[in-house]
């Protein structure tokens, strides 16, 4: 399409911004099939990611937030935490369960993990609707794109069982076994921690879900949960305010999420195929024009999850390469989340 | 919140959660009153404004508005004192009607406010309720008067405001505080200086620049007399024991004329002193807008014009398409 060998008709030429609305899929052809500067139309490599950009602890009325950026996608999130009683969980978890592992040791049993799950104590919700983008107005209930990426988010969550349940229990031990006056007192649950992950949009230019994921690990990390305790005399959950009691979440690893998005470029007669990009971090303008997508999941080098939707280019092959870029993100990612440059 | 479940989002345990109660604020009353933030401005002195223009770029216009917290953040409790005021607004439009609406001959305006679930200390749902509507519905009056409609006949633009952090109704240590609803009149007043900033970022037509600007009358704390009132200008209410009467207005100052007035509590035999007041304070925010728009201009012409210089250069390197 680009630079037609033999004797090209008059070109028609348009300034880049119309030449890029008029025909978005020949526009970012003709930018990754030049031959000498193959770059993307955003003035990025193929396999190049945006720098990111990650500022917490920004906001008074969170125990933690971030602020994410990703090129012109930009994105706040907020964790709050609040206290669920013990008398207000639901009957599926049964209360001897949760003492046998109310223990600190009992953590890294695999029984102990599905309470984050049953009880709900995650709760994560994106809001996009916030003149983020023109294609989502306010006003509307949320888009189908909203609920899967809710759905996306939350399901990683558990998946990579990124919480450890221990430092969510409020657990609390008599100073006497009302049974029996010998016997080591027992502990006991009292409550939990639930975590309301809030994400609110400022600017949506591609990739969300990245960003997403980015904003609530960095948010995560910069979370900070008052030293809780039961009271006997009020009967009832108590907090200290001394910020050194304050203890910040153990997260398991950190699983960093890369997205990449294929180009299929179109052929110049029938059954010819024009040539297959695979772009990482795509923006809004190359989300619009690529149809497959692929989510790799990676946390040093150990990949975590992988999700493919909408084609049939990438392979074995290329599956292959895209867990390099994604590991060779998971650097950078783990170094902006940590606080060094 | 437990009995609001919406099926499209994640919902909290059914049992419903609870805000945690800190120990100290309970047993110890004195300790209590030494967390009271105090205005350490004069009562002509406004807080700090941050703007800045054109921070979404698929939007036409779009500002964001930061009103920091006067009083440090202190380092030896968890508990914030006061909150700061972040804003943002993005303009979306003006564009065309869809062919189902019916004709209008001046453009229209729809303004959404809605505050994030964390932007107070207790957290908000996602469903819009009232206090928002309500805002929506002053900052419109606000605007509507400023934007020369004509222009765009049956053309429609969006104003979606979304608050990030809110000021407070009073100090969370005095149980009357909240819900008595002086903070909003300062959220008001932020949305209006902010809509202002992004409509003129989106080239939209205005007659003029609107600002928002409070202004309070307060007990002096200072003083034993229960009678003995000032008028302070950029209240935060939280730093005031007891706020007596406040007013919110969207001010236009180079044609001296009043858009938007929001009024509360006993403000006494004369009305207009208060007034006056939240149009000075107007004025005072005004300044940092003008500073900060015309910076964008500038900055927006600078880049034209080296583009435009650029142009002849790119042609070269432009991809030409051909057939």
């Amino acid at each position: 399409m680009a630079t037609a060998a033999s004797a090209p008709p008059p070109a028609l030429t348009f300034p880049r911004p119309i030449f890029a609305a008029v025909s978005p899929h020949p526009f970012l052809q003709a930018h990754l099939s030049a031959s000498k500067t193959a770059v993307r139309a955003n003035g990025r490599a193929a396999h190049e990611f945006r720098a990111p950009g990650v500022n917490t602890g920004s906001l008074t009325h969170c125990n933690g937030s971030a602020v994410v950026r990703l090129g012109n996608t930009s994105v706040v999130c907020g964790v709050r935490a609040e206290i669920l009683k013990e008398e207000d969980t639901p009957g599926t978890s049964s209360p001897a369960a949760v003492n046998a592992n109310g223990d600190v040791e009992g953590d890294e049993d695999a029984g102990a993990e599905d309470e984050v799950e049953t009880l709900r104590l995650l709760v994560p919700n994106v809001e996009l609707s916030t003149g983020s983008t023109p294609a989502h107005i306010p006003g509307n209930a949320p888009s189908t794109f909203a609920q899967s990426l809710i759905t996306r988010i939350r399901s990683l969550l558990h998946s990579t069982r990124l919480l450890r349940a221990r430092d969510l229990r409020i657990t609390y031990t008599p100073t006497t076994n009302p049974e029996d006056p010998e016997a080591a007192p027992e502990t006991e649950s009292k409550g939990y921690w639930v975590l309301y992950l809030d994400v609110f949009f400022i600017s949506i230019d591609g990739n969300a879900f990245d960003a997403t994921w980015l904003s609530i690990l960095a948010a995560l990390k910069n979370t900070r949960l008052p030293h809780a305790y039961f009271d006997e005399e009020c009967e009832g959950i108590l907090c200290s305010d001394d910020p050194s009691e304050a203890r910040t979440l153990q997260l398991r690893g950190l699983p960093v999420s890369s997205s990449f998005a294929v180009f299929e470029g179109r052929g110049e007669g029938d059954g010819e195929t024009g040539g297959e990009w695979v772009l990482s971090d795509p923006d809004a303008f190359e989300e619009g024009v690529c149809r497959e997508t692929v989510t790799v999941t990676v946390d040093r080098g150990v990949i975590r999850r992988v999700e493919k939707s909408g084609g049939g280019v990438v392979g074995r092959e290329t599956m292959k390469a895209l867990v390099k870029r994604a590991t060779e993100r998971w650097a950078v990612v783990e170094g902006a989340v940590s606080g060094r440059p | 919140m437990a009995t609001n479940t919406d099926r499209r989002r994640n919902n909290p345990p059914s049992g419903g959660t609870h805000a945690p109660v800190f120990a100290r604020t309970l047993r110890e009353p004195e300790y209590l009153q030494t967390l009271r933030p105090t205005r350490t401005r004069g009562p002509n002195e406004l807080r700090r404004i941050f703007l800045q223009t054109s921070i979404i770029p698929s939007a036409s216009g779009s500002a964001y508005l930061e009103i920091p917290s006067s009083s440090a953040n202190s380092s030896s409790t968890l508990i914030p004192p006061t909150s700061s005021l972040k804003i943002t607004a993005s303009i979306q439009g003006p564009k065309p009607l869809p062919r189902s609406a019916p004709f209008s001959p001046s453009l229209l305006l729809t303004t959404t406010v809605k505050f994030a679930p964390f932007a107070t200390r207790h957290r908000r749902g996602y469903i819009r309720d009232n206090t928002e509507r309500d805002l929506g519905v002053h900052l419109e009056t606000a605007l509507r008067a400023v934007i020369i409609g004509e222009r765009w006949p049956k053309s429609g633009v969006e104003v979606v405001v979304t608050i990030l952090e809110g000021d407070e109704d009073g100090w969370w240590g005095d149980a009357h505080a909240s819900g008595s609803g002086w903070g909003l009149l300062n959220v008001l007043a932020g949305c209006i200086t902010v809509a202002s900033a992004a409509i003129t970022d989106a080239g939209i037509d205005c007659v003029d620049m609107v600002c928002g600007g409070v202004a309070a009358i307060i007990r002096n704390p200072d003083s034993r007399d229960e009678e003995d009132l000032v008028r302070v200008l950029d209240p935060c209410p939280a730093e005031h024991k007891q706020v007596v009467a406040a007013c919110a207005v969207g001010y236009l100052a180079s044609r001296d004329e009043v858009t938007e007035i929001w009024m509360k509590g006993d403000v006494g035999p004369d009305p207009d002193a208060l007034i006056e007041g939240a149009t000075h304070a107007s004025v005072g925010s005004l300044a940092v807008v003008k500073e900060v728009l015309l910076e964008a201009l500038q900055a927006k012409f600078q880049g034209q014009i080296e583009s435009s210089q650029g142009a002849q250069k790119r042609k070269a390197q432009d991809v030409e398409m051909t057939g």
